[in-house]
C-alpha cells in the first residue's frame, strides 16, 4: 500500500489545476478527508496517459475539467458528497450550455455506472442552466428515472459534456430534482421508494452510466415504460425518438467512442481509502486502450451473463461498477447480526464470516467463453466497515430472494484489473459489444 | 380440464392452462388476478385493463395459485393468491418495475416509508416493516423483485418459489 499510496501522492501534486483542489492524499487510514476534495492522480495500474494523436478531435476547451488528459480520465473512490459512500467510483465532468465554451461548469463525485446509461445531475450542484428537450407536441421531455431503491425525476436536456480530453456534443442528460418540474406524475412515485433527488439521497453529485448499451431505454420509441413523460401543465407518458432518450455519453464522442475500459489498483485486503484510477475512453482506438489477451465475455440483451457458483448455475449476474459489493446466495455463509443499539440495520443482509473465505467462481459470457481459476475472497463486512474506508474488496452481501438467478458482482470485481466494457454492435479488435472483458 | 371460467380468461388470448397434472384447490374458486397484496383475488379485469395488461397465465400449484400478468412496458408480474382467496405476494420482472402503489395497496406507505439502508447502492432493496417483506434487485433496463405477507404465507408453500 505504502507504494501506492505515494505514487498517488506524486501523480497527484503532478496533475493538479488550479481549478481543482486535490485532497492532499490523506492517509490510508483516516475515512474524514474533505468530502469535496478534487480527483487525485491515476492509478499506478493504468495503462498510462494517451499520446493523443486522435483523441483532441473532441476537445474545445480541452482539458478543462482538469481530472484527466486525453483519453484518460481520472476517477476515484472515497467517500463521497455525503460523507458515507462505501466502494462508490467518482468521476469529475465539465458541462457546457450546447455550442459554448465558456458557459460551462465543473463537477466533481459524478459516480461511475458501467450499470446504468447516461449522464445525470442532481439539480442543487447544477448552476448552468441547460436547455430541455421538447417532444413533438411542444411539451417539455421529463424523465422518472428507475433504481432498485427508488427513482428520480426531472427533465431531460441537452449539454455539451468534457471529460478528459473528450467532448460530447448535445448529448442528452437528465438534471434530477430541477425545482422548474415539481409536478411528479403519481405512476412515477408509485414505481418507486424514496426519490433520490438530493445529493444526500443520490449519494453523490450525479451519475455518469457507461455501460454497455447505448440508451438507458432503448425502445422507448415505440413502447411506453413509465419512464418518460411530456410535460406541460400535466405530464403525461410519451415515447421517445432515440435521439432524445438519455444516452452514454461516451457513445456521442467524436472517437474513442465504442466502450471504456475501467483500471483500478489492488486495494488491501482490509480496506482503503481514497483510492485512484483511470476511466479510458474507447478500446482499441489508441495505445494505452489496445486490447490484448484478455477474457472476453459477451452479455445478453439486459447486459447479464452467466456466473456458476457452488455448483448453481445463476443466469442473471452482472458485472457492475455500480454495485458496492459482491451479492451472492450461499446459506453455509454466517451473515452479520445487528448491533443492538440498531436492531433494524441493513448489516444483517452482508456476510460476516469468522475467518475470510476464499471462494471459486466461474463467469461465462453469451459466447461461451468462461473464465479459469478466478476466486474471490468474502470478509467480515462488520469487522471491515468498523474501519472507516472508502474502498473494501471483501465486502459481500445476500441477493434478495426474489433475484435469486443473480450473482452481482460489483465495484470489488474491477480492483486490480483493467475491465473494458464495449458498447453494443461496436467493433473491437477482440470482439463486438456489447461485452465485458478483462 | 376446465379450471377457471371467467370471462376475463375466456377473453385472454394468452391464457395457457398449464397446470397439468396439479390439483384443482376447490376453495380458490373461479376467480382471477386481484393485482393487490393482502387483498381479495377479485376486481382482476378492472386492474387488468387499467393497466393495459393481459394475463399470460393461471396455474394451480401445491396450496397456491400463480396469475402471469404481461404488462405493456414487457415487465412480467406474477400473483399467488392463497386457498383463503388472498393475494398473499406478488413479484416482478422486466425492463422497469410495476405500479408498486397500486400492487401493495395498503402496504405501499410502508414500504415507501421503510428506513433507507447505510450501505445502499441503486441495486438492492430488502425491507421487512413488520408483516411486510419487499425484496428487489437489478440493474437499469432489468429491474426485478417481490412482496409478500409474512403471516399470509399458506402453509407448506417454500418462499424461496415466490419470485
Amino acid at each position: 500500500m505504502a507504494s501506492v499510496r505515494a505514487l498517488r501522492i506524486g501523480l497527484c501534486a503532478a496533475l493538479c489545476v488550479s481549478a481543482i483542489a486535490c485532497s492532499g492524499g490523506g492517509g490510508t487510514t483516516a475515512a474524514s478527508g474533505s468530502s469535496s476534495g478534487g480527483v487525485g492522480g491515476s492509478s499506478s495500474s493504468s495503462g498510462g496517459t494517451s499520446s493523443s494523436s486522435s483523441s483532441s478531435s473532441g476537445g474545445t476547451s480541452s482539458s478543462s475539467s482538469g481530472a484527466g488528459t486525453g483519453n484518460v480520465a481520472a476517477v476515484i473512490i472515497d467517500q463521497g458528497p455525503s460523507n458515507a459512500s462505501v466502494n462508490t467510483l467518482f468521476a469529475t465532468v465539465t458541462v457546457c450550455v450546447p455550442g459554448s465554451t465558456t458557459s460551462c461548469q465543473t463537477i466533481d463525485h459524478i459516480q461511475v455506472d458501467t450499470g446504468s446509461y447516461g449522464l445525470r445531475i442532481l439539480a442543487p450542484v447544477l448552476t448552468l442552466t441547460l436547455p430541455v428537450e421538447t417532444v413533438t407536441s411542444g411539451n417539455s421531455l421529463v424523465e422518472c428515472t428507475q433504481f432498485v431503491d427508488g427513482y428520480s425525476w426531472g427533465p431531460v436536456v441537452s449539454v455539451d459534456l468534457q471529460i478528459a480530453g473528450e467532448t460530447a456534443h448535445s448529448v442528452p442528460m437528465q438534471v434530477i430534482g430541477d425545482p422548474r418540474f415539481t409536478n411528479i406524475p403519481t405512476a412515477c412515485s408509485s414505481a418507486g421508494v424514496t426519490q433520490e433527488d438530493t445529493v444526500a439521497t443520490f449519494g453523490a453529485n450525479g451519475i455518469l452510466g457507461v455501460g454497455p448499451f447505448e440508451l438507458d431505454c432503448g425502445d422507448c420509441d415505440t413502447v411506453t415504460h413509465g419512464l418518460y413523460y411530456a410535460c406541460a401543465a400535466t405530464c403525461s407518458e410519451t415515447t421517445v425518438p432515440t435521439t432524445l432518450q438519455v444516452a452514454n455519453p461516451v457513445t456521442h464522442f467524436p472517437a474513442d467512442n465504442n466502450g471504456v475500459i475501467v483500471v483500478l489498483p489492488s486495494v488491501a485486503a482490509g480496506g482503503a481509502s481514497n483510492v485512484s484510477g483511470s476511466l479510458i475512453f474507447g478500446i482499441d482506438t489508441q495505445t494505452n486502450n489496445a486490447s490484448g489477451t484478455q477474457t472476453v465475455l459477451t452479455v445478453d440483451q439486459n447486459a447479464e451473463l452467466l456466473v456458476n457458483f457452488n455448483g448453481q448455475a445463476f443466469a442473471q449476474s452482472f458485472i457492475d461498477s455500480g454495485s458496492n459489493g459482491i451479492y451472492f446466495t450461499d446459506k453455509s455463509i454466517s451473515t452479520c447480526v445487528a448491533p443492538p443499539n440498531d436492531p433494524s440495520s441493513q448489516i444483517v443482509n452482508f456476510y460476516c464470516p469468522a475467518n475470510t473465505l476464499t471462494l471459486p467462481v466461474s463467469i461465462q459470457g453469451l459466447n461461451g467463453i468462461m473464465t479459469n481459476n478466478l476466486t474471490f475472497d468474502v470478509g467480515n463486512a462488520e469487522t471491515m466497515l468498523n474501519n472507516n474506508f472508502d474502498a473494501y474488496p471483501q465486502l459481500a452481501g445476500t441477493v434478495p430472494a426474489g433475484n435469486a438467478g443473480t450473482f452481482d458482482y460489483g465495484l470489488p470485481f474491477f480492483f486490480g484489473r483493467r475491465v473494458a466494457v464495449a458498447v453494443e454492435n461496436d467493433k473491437t479488435s477482440v470482439g463486438t459489444g456489447p461485452y465485458i472483458a478483462f | 380440464m376446465p379450471l377457471f371460467q371467467s370471462d376475463a380468461l375466456k377473453r385472454s388470448e394468452a391464457v395457457k392452462r398449464a397446470a397439468l397434472g396439479v390439483l384443482f384447490i376447490a376453495a380458490l374458486g373461479p376467480r382471477i388476478a386481484s393485482a393487490t397484496l393482502g387483498e381479495p383475488e377479485v376486481t382482476v379485469q378492472t386492474d387488468v385493463v387499467r393497466a393495459h395488461a393481459s394475463i399470460k397465465s393461471s396455474q394451480d400449484r401445491a396450496n397456491y395459485r400463480v396469475h402471469e400478468i404481461q404488462l405493456p412496458s414487457g415487465t412480467v408480474m406474477r400473483e399467488f393468491v392463497a386457498p383463503n382467496g388472498n393475494v398473499f405476494a406478488v413479484a416482478w420482472q422486466g425492463p422497469t418495475r410495476p405500479d408498486l402503489r397500486q400492487a401493495l395497496g395498503q402496504y405501499f406507505d410502508a414500504y415507501a416509508l421503510a428506513p433507507r439502508s447505510k450501505l445502499a447502492d441503486r441495486r438492492h432493496v430488502q425491507i421487512q416493516q413488520g408483516d411486510l417483506v419487499v425484496q428487489a434487485g437489478g440493474h437499469m433496463r432489468a429491474l426485478s423483485g417481490r412482496a409478500y405477507l409474512l403471516s399470509a404465507i399458506p402453509s407448506g408453500v417454500n418462499v424461496g418459489d415466490l419470485h
